[in-house]
């Protein structure tokens, strides 16, 4: 269960298979050898996850940029998957390609916590931990990247 | 939520990510490739791993069987995640539960043998017993209804002669709790299995004496285990009870 997840987050964060399958197991790797430091009773999800994302964020700035992250054609639904929701369908995928690219093109700090909060579906304390900042920073952060993003998109 | 975020959720389910490999068998490689910590490091290392192990299990999805996280140890036992139990032995006669708990004693005798500070409940235990490993047994109510077991060992005797290994079924729900700030785990739900494994590799079947919930913690170099049909808050008031 955190396999997939600690991979989806580092993939999300560098766009690159390779990057997020090592990020993934460095973050496993180090996140053993700092449970003795994890707080019992405290989330672990976020914990690891926050490990993951700082291996991701290193391996990004490695390779100077993030690939971009591109929408899973239909085929690509593999069978028994979660097929384009209803709210998808509705989306129009020329729009959601849209949206999307404009996320592509946001500045690092913008996307990292809309990846979280959306993407990753992550609560606001979640993406708190993940990121290392405090909630109120992912509020604000939060509503600045939605209103470049909104701003993004309707030109 | 606004429309925006709202979109941006749906289009979170429609990235192409690829399928997430296997990475149980690449990081347990990287681990055991890794300096081999010291002892004392070992155990905290052991320990805390309870936490990550226990917490995939307590959600109890059931991608969580990789080998990564199928294994829990603490206090020198360790737990497997099975898919199928073995046969659970019938409840104990008299004659099982002396010969897995071992040399009847006074509890004079067990608190001048066990080499450590017995803790003990207000309430005398009905019988104890001086077993392998070092383990000091309080039985409460009698063998055949046994209402309480509380088992103490010494650490330093683990490792080298025995090893307890629990096999848990996929319904056995495995909870991380605190002890007085020790790490511990409360193991209920479906009946889980204890293999005693002597330094031999030979198979003892220790489940003769268990068919309800544990408790398990450890401090101080002394893993501590209490066995009953109690819930979880109550088992936790004996474990703060035990002095």
């Amino acid at each position: 269960m955190y396999q997939a997840i600690a991979f989806r987050t580092a993939y999300l964060l560098t766009g690159s298979s390779a990057d997020a399958e090592d990020a993934a197991q460095t973050g496993f790797v180090k996140a053993w050898a700092a449970l003795p430091r994890f707080r019992p009773g405290a989330p672990f999800r976020p914990w690891l996850l926050r490990i993951v994302a700082n291996e991701a964020h290193n391996r990004r700035r490695s390779a100077r940029r993030r690939a971009e992250l591109q929408l899973r054609t239909t085929a690509a639904y593999p069978q028994g998957d979660a097929a384009p929701s209803p709210e998808g369908a509705a989306l129009g995928r020329e729009r959601r390609e849209e949206l999307l690219a404009a996320v592509n093109r946001l500045d690092e700090r913008d996307r990292d916590v809309l990846t979280c909060r959306y993407f990753l579906e992550l609560s606001e304390d979640e993406t708190a931990d993940v990121l290392g900042v405090r909630r109120g920073t992912v509020k604000s952060r939060t509503a600045r990247a939605l209103a470049r993003l909104a701003e993004a998109v309707e030109r | 939520m606004t429309e925006l975020e709202r979109a941006l959720t749906v289009l979170g389910r429609e990235v192409d990510v690829p399928e997430a490999p296997d990475l149980a068998v690449v990081v347990l490689a990287r681990l055991e490739r890794g300096p081999r910590p010291r002892t004392r490091r070992r155990l905290a290392l052991a320990v805390a791993f309870v936490v990550l192990a226990a917490l995939a299990a307590t959600l109890a999805i059931p991608e969580a069987r990789s080998a990564f996280f199928r294994v829990f140890e603490i206090g020198g036992e360790r737990i497997e995640l099975v898919d199928e139990l073995p046969a659970v032995a019938p409840a104990p006669t008299e004659l099982d539960l002396e010969l897995v708990l071992g040399e009847r004693v006074t509890l004079d005798k067990a608190r001048g043998e066990a080499g450590f500070d017995l803790r003990e409940l207000d309430e005398v235990p009905d019988r104890v017993y001086l077993g392998s490993r070092g383990t000091v047994w309080f039985l409460f109510g009698t063998p055949e209804r046994v209402r309480l077991l509380v088992a103490q060992t010494p650490r330093h005797s683990f490792a080298q002669d025995f090893m307890l290994k629990k096999l848990a079924g996929a319904g056995t729900r495995i909870e991380p709790v605190a002890v007085s700030g020790s790490p511990g785990l409360f193991l209920s739900g479906e009946p889980h299995v204890v293999l005693l494994l002597d330094s031999e590799g030979q198979v003892v079947d220790e489940s003769a004496r268990l068919a309800q919930q544990v408790l398990v913690w450890e401090n101080d170099g002394v893993a501590y285990r209490l066995e009953g049909d109690f819930d979880k808050e109550k088992a936790l008031r004996l474990a703060r009870a035990l002095r």
